[in-house]
Formats: C-alpha cells, structure tokens, sequence
C-alpha cells in the first residue's frame, strides 16, 4: 500500500495525516493542477457535486449514495471548506483522491477557496487549531490559486436509462419507455425513484401527455423554515424546455454542460474567455475571475447587482443566451442553498446543485448530487466540438438547438448520527491565558 | 468605561428594516448615530431625505439580543460585517443595514459598550427593574421528577422574547441553574437516561436565553462541570457521550510561565478558557448568532482585562523578559514564554488599536524583539513558526512603528532584523517558516512609508518611532538597496547559472518567493525599486528563470514580467524590450500550445493585457521582433489581433485618434498616464532605434534607460520627487477619514478604484463584441453607468491632485498570505472584518501628496457620496437580512 493510500485510509476514518504529509500532498495535487485548463474538458459519465463546506461526514454519505472512487467519476464544484468542523478532513481527502486517481475526480474552485474568505470563514482557525500553525492553511491556499475555475462536461447522454439498474452501470439501455426519452430522475438515498420527466421522442413541438413536467421537488420551497429571499417562486420552473421545438431533430445532439462554482460574468461571453484568465492569484474582488465564483442566477432580466457584495445575478435571458451561443445545454453550478438540494431555473438552462445536507448543522436542507450518462449512441466518440466555441472561429450550432443531457438527481440527508459522533470543533490543547 | 459610553462621532449611512409578515419592510435611508438622552442611550436615524423625519429611535436596552452579522444572512457568505439586528421590546424585529462595514462596527462597539455597562449596573436593579410589565414565570423545584415539566415550561417560554425575559429573571432571582446542578450527578447514579436527556436540553435552553448573566453562572467553578456534565447527554446523539468534564477538569492544561497572583484575573483565565470551550466544543453545533456573539463579546471583554492586567503589572513582565536573559539556561521555560507572548499576540489581534498598541509597546519596551530574535533561531520549526507569528503580528499591527525601529538600529549601526530574516530566508529549509519569512520581509523593506498616520493606532511611543521614521529618503532609499542587494544575491547568482535544470527543491522555493518579493516591490514602488533591479541587473535573471522545468517557477517569472507590462513604465518596458523576454515568453506558448493549461493562459492573459491595453511600446517590440512567431500561433486569435494592431498603427500613424480614444476610456489613469505614456512612446521610439542599431546585449539598456528617466524628468518631475506621486493617494484620503468622517469619504476613494478596474474589462468586453461575430452580452447597465459617471469625477478630483500613475488594483493580487488582507485594495465596499480593516488600509497607504490639498478634495467627494449607494457590497435595496432565509449559501 503506497503512502498516498495510506493517507487515503486514515482519511476516510476522519484522521488528519501528518503536516509534513500535507506538503507533499499540496505539491503533487500542484504539479496535476498546474496542467489543467482554466475549464477542465471532462467525459461523461460523471457525478456533479456542490458545496461540501467541511461536512465531512456528509461528504462519506455522498461517496456512499454516489459511489465510491474510482467507480464513480466526480466533480465538485468548489467550497469544499469553511462553515464545518472538518474542513482540512474534507479538503484533504478530496485532494489525495485527485492525486491518487486525477482522471476520475475533478475539483474546481469556489469562492471559500480563497485567504480572504478562509480567515473568516473558519477553515484558517481550523488549520491553526488543529495543526498548530497557518502552515498546512498556506499549503492549502497555495493549491487554491491553482485550481480550475470550471469545466465542461461532454459526451453526456440525452435520456438516462431508466432506473433499478445499479447506479453505475453505464452501458446504454437501448430501449426506453415508448412515448419519452427519460429525461430526469430524481432518487432517494436508498435509490427509490421518487419523480421523473420524459421529453417526447421524434414529435416535432408536440407536449408529451404524461409528461410529468414539473420535477421541482417534493418540498415546497417557500415553506421551508420561512424562507423570504428570493422571490417566492412558486413551484419551480418546470425543467426540460429543451424538448420544445427541438425534438424534430433527428440527429440531436447533446449540449456541453458548463460547470462554475457560483455562475456568469458579464465579462465572459464565451467559454472561450475564461481560458483568457490568469487564475493563479487569489480571488480577486471584481473581474470575470470573481463573477465565475460568486454571481448568482436569480429572477430578473439582463444582470443585476448582487447583494453579496462581489459578482453579480443574472437572468434568464442570459443564461439562454450564453447557452446558445457556446453550444450549451446547461449550466450547473453550486454555490447557494437550496432546502431540496438541487433547482433548475429558467427552463433547465441552470442548476443549482448544493451537497451539504442540514448546512451548518442546522439548516435542515437535504443534498443533492447530478448524475450525467454516458451517451453510447455513436459509439462512444464525442462530439469535441461542444463548448469549444470560438477556438477556431467555428460557430456552432446552424439554428440547431442542443438537446439538454439525461439528468439523475440523488437526494441524500445528512449522516446518520451514529456514524459520525458529535460534531465539534477541536478544542485548544493548552492554554496560557 | 464612561468614557466609553460617549456616544460615537460622525454619521453613518444606514437603511433601517422592519420585519412584517415575515419580510424586511425597507423604512428607508438615513443617518445613524449613537445617542445620549439622559441616562438612556439611544440608536437614532434621521432620514437622508427630510432630515427631521426619524425613522428609528431605538432605547438600547441591556437585554436585547443585538447581533452583527455577515450582511444579508448568516449562512451566505459575503464581505464584511454590515448588519446589525435585533428585536425590539415590542417584539419587532429590526435591522440597520450599514453602507460599510466600518460605520457598522462603530455603532456596534457602542451598542455593545452601553450593554455592558448597563450589564455592570444590572445586578443592583434587575430584580426591581420593571417587573411587573412582563410575565412571570416560575419553575417548579429542581427534582428530577418535575424534569419533563421544567423542560417543557422553559421550552413554552423560549418561544417569546417576553418569555425569555421572564424565564432569565427567575433563573437569576432564583440561582436555579446552581440547583439544577447536583441533579446531574443523581440522574447519573440512577442511570436515568432520559432525565439526562431533559436537563441537557433544559441546560441548552437556559444558554440560548444568551443573557449575560446566566452564562456567566454557568462557567463559574461551582456549576461548569454539572452544566457540561448535562450536555454530555445529547438526546440528540442517544447513543453518544461527550467527556467535557474529563477535559474541563483537567488542570495540568493550564500553563503559567510566571505565575499570575492576582485571583481575579485567574479566574477571569479560567472562565474565559471555559467559556471557549463552549463556545467550540460544547455547544458548537447549536449556537445560534445572538448565543455566539453573547459568548464572543464576554470573550473579548474578559481578555481585554487580562491583558491589561497582565500589561500594567511590572514585577510580571520583568521576570518574565527576565528569562531571556543569557543565564537562563532552561530552554524549556523560554519556550514556554515564547508560546506565552504568541498567545497574547494573538489576542492583541482582537483588541481595539489603542489598546493593542500599548501592549505592543510595552512588550516592545521590555526587549520583545530579544525574544522573537531567540525564537526565529531555534531549533525547532514549529519555534519558529510561532517566533514569526508573533513579528507578523507587530506588522500587522503597525508597520510603520516596525521600521521605524529597524532603521534606528541601522542608525545605530546595529544589525537590523531585516538582515538576519534575510540571512533566515536564505537558509531556511521549512517551507512554511520560509513562507511566513518571506512575507515578513516584504512588509519590513516596504519603503513606501504611509507618513500620515491614523492617530487611532498612536501608541505612546507613536511620536518617538515616527521621528525616526523621519529620516531623511536618501537613508531609506540607502536601506532599502542595501538590503534588497543582500535579499536578492541568490538571483543574481543566477548569472553564472549554465542551465536551471539541476535546481534543487530548495532553490525552486526560495527563487520563488525572492521573485515574488521583487514583483511585490516593483508593484508598491516601481521608482525605489530600479536601483535594485538595475545595479543587480535582476530581470535577466528573472527572465532566466522562465526557461526553468519547474512551471511553477515559471509561473512566477512570468506574474514578475506581467507585473511590469501593467505598470506601464517607460523604465521597466526597456528592460523587457532589451532582453529577449519576450522571446522566452512565447517559448512557453510554444510550449504548452496545444494544451489549454495554466501556464499557457496566464501568458495569454499578458498578450491579451497588451492588446487590450494597446501597449505600444510592446505590440511594436514584439511584432517587430517575433512576428514569424505571433503568425504561427493560430489557435486562439490573440496573436493575430496583436499584429492587427500592429498595422493599425503603422498605417495610421502612432498619434491615431481612435486607438487614443479607446486607450481613454479603458485606461484608468488617463490624465496622468497620457502625458507620461505618449512622452514614453516617443522616448522608446528612439530607444527602439538605438536599440536595433545595437547589440542584442543584455546589459546595455541601462543606456537608453537613462534617457528615459532624463525623459520623465523633463515631464516636470525629478525622478526623486516621483515617490511621492507614485500612488493613488486614495489610501491617504481613506485612512486620514478614519478618524474624522468615516462616512463620508472613506469608500469614496476606494470607488475610484473599483471604479477604473472594472471598467476596464468591461471595455474588453463590448471590444471583442465588435471584432468576433458579436456575442451582444448586455452589460449590467446601471453599474456600469453608474460606475462611469463616478469615474469622470474622480478624474476631476486626480487633476486637481495631479497625481502620477495610479496603481492598478485589478493587477494586484498577492500571495503574501498574511498580510494579503491588508494588500488588498479594498475595491468594493466592506470588506475585511473590524479592526482588521483599519489595519488593511494603514499596510498599502503610500506617501500621500500634500495634506493641504485635502480641502479641496472634500466638496467632490461628499458630492458623488450619494452616488455610491449602488455599489456592490454596499446597502441596497435587495438587501434583505434575513435570519431564516432558506435559500442562499454558500
């Protein structure tokens, strides 16, 4: 067993690894990192994940409702840390499977990988709490700076196979239910289907009659222990809108799926642009770098100012725009609560996906992960085109609309008490004063 | 105390909230100020528009739970703390929503310092103090078979404010949590579970009452280890047991290096020990915001008196500095010391800057630099760690008060701490020692000394260290080479480098964080920072290093030569354009080409810098000279358009119109910067031609470098007399605001800054617009707008000021960990948290130009004052605080 497995080990049973291993760890994840792209290109099949925020035992009932690595790919879009009591647990683990199997697991930036929000936010007390000295936090934010600001994920399959088969099996069912192509799913921990939406087959602009449109989750959001932010959405947008009108495309394609931590900038038209960053710094406070991290979708026209003091909201009308015009199906992002764990805004153009069950440790949210196929239909060869817009001044797409991928949301609660003991802060060891 | 009373100065700029129907009812903007109404004190608004209209006055009471939060909601994260919250005694719940943090944190210490004092007074009349207007309540006697009656009363009660009133009354009148107490112990031999259960959720109830006096009964010696032995208990966790007590009674953890006589600051230790404990372990996971604040201010006040305890007593502090004398052989003590100061470090942290300035100069007076000077020297890494911590703390605190010091010792002919933290750098093998060292010395060599001061951070040495620090610029400047000579001596050992492939991993790091240090002092001081990089001919090495396997050294290489482009420096542009950087720079896109990886889109970013920036010196250099190159780099269309450009101007003349139209709207130093950038041009022209008539030779541009400075002297400045207009004197104008009218002009000048970064890539974008096949991204638009109307009267304001070259915040980022808060420019509204921020804005505050001309820079700034309400980060109108909001996050 090499040492890196070692650390894995001991990790996974929530045991910190030695600072001097922590080094090493940082160094190698650097030199991966250091190779990849501002917008990591990654192939389906993959699991899409949100904010983890320190949740570590969260973060193990993830790994069991989603598979374990290397069964199952991963990204995670970022905040890995802060809020929770084991952050340098989750962060670390995370990071010893990137470096232990990088094509398998792809972890992007959010907004908490950042010095500033970290000495606020609680993973630098963490780090000083629990190893002494800002060292292991400074190896830590040394490997933010280098990590990718997005990805775009390929090669994803339009319609999901219908569920009972085991979560992984990738192989294509080739016949789905006759009157739809299945195109959400969403399943409880145990795996139980609890609603789905399919997406007419070769029907040119027709509704499919039992097309359970609307796959916004069970809960009403607006109940949820009295939430008045956003403006009460009732029952959220139906998902799928890509079925409209673009059915009578034979040869339908499934779009890109880009993936950010918070969303868009107004900076950032194509995903072209943000190969144009120099990420390697810290979060700056303003600029197309910090919109990826901290804009937020919300429902109004054109972009607006957000009330988090950095990055911006935007529309609908903008989140279509810049679909079409990068040859995208989807957006999904992280980077803010939702009690269901996951919401589709604006006709399925965005997806919040939140991975961070009863958040804080209070919240009382559930969590959700994205499941994306594989589409196995042309022989498992990908249309490379998608996403990369521009690169050779190719436009995509004739008029051609995108046909959204297949998507499996798995909803999971919080770990079960007893797997996990009482959370808590490591307390000071000894005390002068 | 009653000095702390007086209410604070100035006005700070609020909107005030109402919670109906469980939505914040917005009452409108005004003016916030702490009051003084006979005995009472009271929060008042005025309204921005009618000034007689009150839109709040608001008794502070000692039991309102006041909360400051994270703006907006407490679990999404944003910058800086500008909501206050809190309920009124009809039970409405408020909110005043700051434009900055600091205005918050103003009326916060006020709120707090009249609830502490009100707290103080409190024991005297809390029992006869309007009783009869609330409820009363009474709990049963404390027997465990009342238990599930006493849990469910307390639970009824914790429901209303007026419930919790009553409830805290009684617990207090009634000492009810010292009953409670032995039941624990009882429940325990009966090995009654569910009693346990019931009296640790009566025990979490009676905290969350978050009332002063309560906590402060729990963490007493006679009832702490009954309190935590009932939260050992769970229900939550049925199968779990925590073993609090086991830790909390363990005694050996309390260290005393001199022994502390005084027994009420032992206690005060213990409790405040306890009360962190608690705070992390205990009670953690349920702590609710108006609890966790309750338990910080206690926190906080306590530490406060320790350490003025520990501060004002001399026998103390002289055996204890005693025990680094040299004939004390017992390592072990003085380490124990050294943890000691740490820990108090890291309390000063907290401290208001007066008070932590004393301290400093207390500690300072009684040989603290001994200390650290022993601690940066030991043996072990993690002595050493601490021993920087704590300088790094005294620079953070106050760099200036730091050099000061370090060049009355050069005065003094001693060897400064600079020269063995260098020496230190050099050697050092651990990376995080070598890490923070770096940082250190970044912060000591800064020669760009803030010389207005905020007099908040005036410790009693204050005025001693600033005549110090007042020695003459040539003595600095002297300093400042001399040193950078002996930090930088490894580079330029570069030279006699053959190849870069055998570096060791000592090397990679300590190349790495010297160019980091360069880019860092080219970036503050551009103008200080050519002697060094010219007598030690650094670039070239620099440059060297871009051939280096290591990519991340080749990464900082490049931010250093970035770095220079986007100063904008007729100096630096012929120090890139006389060696083959550029060269060594499109290697490295050769290199990565096909890939789409790090290193090849931060060079990207530079050309892209260049283009968009219309850097003329550099799109003529590098055209000229690596054309061939640029032509087969076709994978993206930078290079391409950078050879457009090119032609534009040849064929339009270098002095076309549009290009200089285009330069003014996206360059945020227009009126400086033209007149200096256009004579550069011409300067490099000839510089150019001198240079192609030349030798490629790598040392002969210092030639044409002197015309350029001679250039910029005839630019009506004296290169000696640049220092002084080399910044943005926005720092100046914000800190000197501290003190007087925080409100009025401290984000104003930071706006200008955000102000001009923004707007420059927005300008990218509507750019590309036109020349790709136009992807019609509307752009926020009111921001936008906004942004530009603000930036024309900024401009006004930097005429009048006639400053230099403004500093870019856009470029700067900082990899100096420790101090990066301060580094930042604060660009958008609050952001950094408290005290923190005055220390922020004191670190980059350059020289500023000429306090005289302060006056006539008010009347713009409070003008456009109005027009900063938009801006990110600050009061708007979708500023919801909202306690309960269940979406956001993250």
């Amino acid at each position: 067993m090499s040492d890196l497995d070692r650390a894995i080990e001991q990790l996974r049973a929530c045991r910190l690894i030695p600072e001097s291993q922590v080094r090493e760890l940082c160094y190698k994840a650097r030199e991966l990192l250091i190779e990849e792209g501002n917008v990591v290109s990654v192939d389906a099949p993959v699991t899409i994940c949100g904010d983890i925020h320190g949740q570590f035992h969260d973060l193990m009932e993830l790994f069991r409702v989603g598979g374990d690595v290397p069964d199952t790919n991963y990204l995670f879009m970022g905040d890995f840390v802060d809020r929770g009591f084991y952050s340098l647990e989750s962060f670390l683990l995370l990071l010893c499977l990137k470096v232990r199997y990088p094509d398998r697991i792809t972890l992007i930036r959010g907004n908490h990988e950042s010095r500033q929000i970290t000495t606020v936010y609680g993973f630098y007390d963490e780090c000083i709490r629990k190893y002494g000295s800002a060292n292991v936090w400074r190896y830590c934010c040394e490997v933010f700076d280098y990590l990718a600001l997005g990805a775009i994920v390929l090669g994803a399959s339009s319609e999901l196979e219908p569920t009972g088969s085991s979560m992984n099996d990738t192989t294509q069912s080739t016949m789905p239910i006759d009157d739809g192509e299945l195109e959400t799913e969403v399943l409880n921990s145990h795996g139980e289907v609890t609603s789905t939406s399919y997406r007419p087959r070769f029907r040119p602009s027709s509704v499919a009659s039992n097309d359970s449109r609307n796959i916004s989750p069970p809960r009403d959001i607006s109940a949820a222990s009295g939430s008045t932010g956003t403006p009460t959405r009732t029952g959220v947008p139906g998902t799928g809108a890509s079925a409209d009108g673009n059915g009578s495309a034979t040869t339908s394609r499934t779009g890109a799926v880009l993936c950010v931590h918070g969303g868009l900038s107004p900076l950032i038209d194509s995903v072209d642009k943000i190969r144009l960053i120099d990420r390697k710094q810290e979060v700056p406070h303003e600029g197309a770098m910090c919109d990826l991290l901290w804009s937020d979708p919300d429902e109004i026209e054109g972009w607006g100012l957000s009330p988090r003091g950095a990055g911006f909201l935007f529309g609908g009308d903008i989140v279509k725009q810049f679909n079409h015009l990068n040859g995208l199906s989807l957006v999904a992002r992280a980077h803010q609560l939702v009690m269901e764990g996951y919401k589709e805004m604006f006709d399925g153009g965005i997806v919040t996906v939140w991975s961070a069950p009863n958040y804080c440790y209070r919240c009382g949210n559930v969590a959700a992960i994205l499941e994306l196929g594989e589409d196995t239909s042309n022989g498992g060869t990908i249309a490379r085109s998608n996403g990369e817009y521009g690169r050779s001044n190719g436009v995509l797409g004739e008029g051609n609309t995108v046909v959204s991928p297949g998507r499996r949301y798995r909803v999971f609660e919080a770990a079960a008490q007893d797997t996990r003991g009482m959370p808590a802060k490591k307390p000071v060891a000894d005390y002068f004063l | 105390m009653a000095l702390d009373l007086q209410p604070p100065d100035g006005r700070k700029r609020v909107k005030v909230y109402e919670l109906r129907d469980n939505d914040w009812f917005d009452r409108g903007t005004g003016f916030c100020t702490g009051q003084m109404v006979g005995e009472e004190h009271r929060i008042f608004v005025e309204s921005e528009d009618q000034p007689n209209r009150v839109l709040l006055e608001t008794r502070i009471t000692k039991d309102d739970g006041y909360q400051k939060q994270q703006g907006f909601c407490p679990t999404i994260s944003g910058f800086g703390q500008t909501l206050i919250v809190w309920t009124e005694q009809n039970g409405t719940d408020m909110a005043l929503s700051f434009q900055e943090a600091e205005g918050c944190a103003v009326i916060w210490e006020f709120v707090n310092s009249v609830q502490q004092h009100l707290n103080l007074n409190a024991a005297d009349d809390a029992l006869s103090d309007d009783l009869e207007s609330y409820q009363t309540i009474a709990l049963p006697p404390p027997e465990l078979r009342n238990l599930p009656e006493i849990e469910q009363i307390v639970r009824a009660a914790s429901m209303t404010q007026a419930g919790r009133d009553a409830l805290s009354k009684f617990i207090i009148r009634d000492e009810y949590i010292g009953k409670l107490v032995p039941l624990v112990e009882t429940a325990e031999d009966l090995e009654s579970l569910a009693d346990l259960h019931r009296l640790c959720n009566i025990m979490k109830s009676l905290i969350l009452l978050n009332d002063n006096t309560i906590i402060e009964t729990v963490v007493a010696d006679q009832a702490i280890l009954g309190v935590v032995g009932a939260l050992e208990y769970d229900p939550e966790f049925p199968t779990h047991k925590a073993n609090h007590r086991q830790y909390l009674a363990d005694q050996s953890r309390y260290k005393e290096v001199v022994p502390i006589k005084d027994p009420i600051i032992r206690r005060k230790i213990r409790s405040t020990w306890r009360l962190q404990y608690l705070k992390d372990v205990v009670l953690a996971r349920i702590l609710d915001d108006p609890t966790f604040s309750v338990l910080n201010s206690l926190i906080f006040f306590n530490q406060m008196e320790i350490v003025n305890h520990i501060q004002t007593n001399a026998p103390f502090l002289r055996e204890l500095f005693h025990l680094f004398d040299g004939r004390n052989t017992d390592i072990r003590r003085k380490d124990d010391a050294v943890q000691f100061l740490h820990q108090c470090a890291a309390i000063a942290k907290n401290l208001q800057a007066p008070s932590r300035a004393q301290l400093f100069a207390n500690f300072i007076g009684h040989g603290l630099f001994a200390v650290i000077a022993f601690a940066v020297k030991h043996p072990n890494p993690a002595m050493r760690t601490t021993g920087i911590d704590i300088l790094v703390a005294l620079l953070d605190h106050d760099p200036v008060m730091m050099r000061g010091y370090m060049l009355k010792a050069v005065n003094e002919k001693k060897t400064p701490l600079t020269d063995t933290l260098i020496d230190l750098l050099h050697t050092e093998t651990d990376l995080g020692v070598k890490n923070q060292l770096a940082d250190a010395i970044k912060i000591l060599l800064d020669p760009q000394i803030p010389l207005q001061d905020p007099l908040a951070r005036a410790g009693p040495d204050y005025f001693k260290v600033r005549s110090a620090n007042l020695l003459n610029d040539a003595f600095v400047q002297q300093h400042f080479d001399d040193s950078s000579k002996r930090l930088f001596q490894p580079l330029k050992h570069l030279a006699n480098r053959a190849s870069l492939n055998d570096l060791t991993f000592q090397e990679v790091t300590l190349y790495s964080h010297l160019v980091d240090i360069l880019t860092f002092f080219v970036r503050q001081h551009l103008f200080r920072t050519r002697n060094a990089i010219h007598s030690e001919s650094l670039a070239p090495r620099v440059a060297q290093l871009l051939t280096a396997h290591q990519k991340p050294l080749k990464l900082v290489a490049l931010k250093f030569f970035r770095t220079l482009i986007s100063l904008q420096d007729t100096f630096y542009q012929a120090l890139m354009t006389h060696n083959n950087t550029f060269g060594l720079i499109l290697d490295i896109v050769y290199e990565t080409m096909p890939r789409d990886n790090l290193l090849n889109s931060a060079c990207l970013e530079l050309f892209e810098f260049i283009k968009r920036e219309n850097v003329k010196p550099f799109i003529l250099h590098v055209v000229e000279k690596y054309r061939e190159k640029l032509e087969n780099i076709t994978y993206v269309d930078t290079f391409q358009n950078l050879i457009l450009r090119y032609e534009q101007m040849q064929g339009y003349g270098a002095e076309a119109e549009p290009l200089f139209s285009n330069e003014d709207d996206s360059t945020p130093r227009r009126m400086p910067l033209n007149g200096q950038r256009w004579q550069g041009v011409k300067e490099m022209d000839a510089a150019e031609e001198d240079y192609f008539g030349t030798s490629d030779d790598e040392d002969d541009w210092h030639q044409d470098n002197r015309a350029a400075i001679a250039a910029s002297t005839s630019n009506g400045s004296t290169p000696a007399d640049k220092p002084l207009v080399d910044y943005p004197d926005d720092d100046d104008e914000d800190e000197d605001a501290m003190d007087t009218k925080p409100e009025a002009l401290s984000t104003q000048p930071l706006q200008a800054e955000s102000t001009t970064a923004v707007d420059a890539p927005g300008e990218t974008g509507s750019e590309a617009g036109s020349t790709s096949s136009s992807p019609a991204q509307t752009p926020p638009p009111e921001r936008l707008a906004e942004k530009r109307r603000r930036e024309e009267e900024d401009e006004d304001e930097l005429m009048k000021l006639a400053a230099g070259p403004k500093r870019r915040s856009s470029t700067s980022s900082n990899s100096g960990a420790g101090f990066l808060n301060r580094k930042k420019s604060l660009s958008i509204g609050p952001i950094g948290t408290g005290e923190k921020g005055t220390g922020i804005l004191g670190g980059t505050a350059p020289k500023r130009i000429a306090i005289n001309l302060s006056p006539t820079t008010k009347s713009p700034v409070s003008e456009s004052d109005k027009s900063t309400t938009d801006a990110p980060g600050e009061t708007n109108e979708n500023d919801k605080p909202d306690d309960s909001q269940g979406d956001g996050g993250g």
